[in-house]
C-alpha cells in the first residue's frame, strides 16, 4: 500500500510562490554561470581549487531551478538534493572564507555567506526546503 | 551610454518594478500595459547592448571587456526570460516574478558601470 503514495497528486513547485523562487534562483543560476566561465577562462590558474567550485555552485544552481520549475516527483528529489547540497555549500564555504579570510578572495557567490549577493545565497536554501516541505 | 543613458533605464526599471509591486498587492496577474512596459524597457537595454560595444570598441583604457559584454547581453537576456517565465502564471505570483525581473536591473546596470570603470580592488 505504499506504492500509491508514490504517485499521489502533490502541488507543483513552480507555482504560486514558487513561481518567484524559481525566478530566484534562475538570476543566481545566470549570475554564477557567468562568474564561473569568466574565472575560468580568464584566469583559471591564480586559483583553480577555488573557481572549480564557482562552477559547482553554478550547476547547484541550474539543477535547483530546473527541478523546481518542473516540479514532478523525481524533479522534487532532485531539487531537494540540489538545495541541500547548496546549504551545506554556502555554510561551508561561509564559515571556510570567514576563518581564512585574506587567503580567499571573492571568489564563489557563496564567499562570506553570500555577502557579495546580499545574503540571499544564505536564505535562499532554506526558503527552497521549506517551500518543497509546504507544497508536499 | 554608461552614463545618463544607463541612468535613465535604472529610473525605468524602478518605475515598472513599483508598478509591478503595486499590481501583486492587490492581487493581478501579469496585465498587457506591463508587458508592453518590459518590452520598452527591453528595446532601451538592446540600445545599451549596442551602444555599450561600441563603446568600447572605441576606448582603449584598460577593463574586463568579456565581463562588460557579459553583463550586457544578461541584462539583455533577463526581461526576456522574466516575461516567458511570468506569463505562464496567471496569478499574482506572475506579476511577482516580472516585479524580480524589473528589480534586479538596477543591479544589473550599476554593475555594467562598475566592469567599466575598472577592476574592483
Amino acid at each position: 500500500l505504499s506504492e500509491p503514495v508514490e504517485n499521489a497528486p502533490t502541488r507543483s513547485t513552480g507555482h504560486g510562490f514558487g513561481r518567484v523562487l524559481v525566478a530566484v534562483y534562475g538570476l543566481f543560476a545566470l549570475s554564477a554561470t557567468g562568474r564561473s566561465v569568466v574565472q575560468i577562462t580568464t584566469k583559471f590558474h591564480e586559483a583553480p581549487l577555488a573557481y572549480l567550485l564557482s562552477a559547482f555552485a553554478a550547476v547547484v544552481y541550474i539543477v535547483a531551478t530546473v527541478s523546481l520549475a518542473r516540479g514532478d516527483a523525481k524533479s522534487r528529489r532532485v531539487a531537494t538534493i540540489a538545495i541541500s547540497i547548496e546549504l551545506v555549500g554556502v555554510l561551508t564555504v561561509g564559515a571556510v572564507s570567514e576563518i581564512f579570510g585574506h587567503d580567499f578572495p571573492q571568489a564563489t557567490v557563496w564567499t562570506g555567506f553570500g555577502s557579495g549577493y546580499g545574503f540571499v545565497p544564505l536564505v535562499l536554501p532554506f526558503v527552497g526546503l521549506w517551500w518543497l516541505r509546504y507544497t508536499r | 551610454v554608461t552614463g545618463p543613458y544607463a541612468i535613465a533605464i535604472i529610473l525605468v526599471a524602478v518605475v515598472l518594478a513599483a508598478w509591478a509591486l503595486v499590481l501583486v498587492v492587490i492581487n493581478r496577474p501579469p496585465s498587457g500595459a506591463i508587458v508592453v512596459g518590459a518590452a520598452v524597457l527591453e528595446l532601451l537595454l538592446v540600445g545599451l547592448l549596442v551602444g555599450g560595444v561600441v563603446q568600447m570598441l572605441r576606448s582603449h583604457h584598460e577593463f574586463a571587456r568579456a565581463e562588460f559584454v557579459g553583463y550586457l547581453v544578461a541584462c539583455v537576456v533577463i526581461p526576456v526570460l522574466g516575461v516567458g517565465w511570468a506569463v505562464g502564471e496567471r496569478s499574482r505570483a506572475g506579476t511577482a516574478v516580472l516585479a524580480v525581473a524589473f528589480l534586479i536591473m538596477p543591479v544589473m546596470i550599476i554593475r555594467v558601470q562598475q566592469v567599466w570603470a575598472g577592476p574592483l580592488v
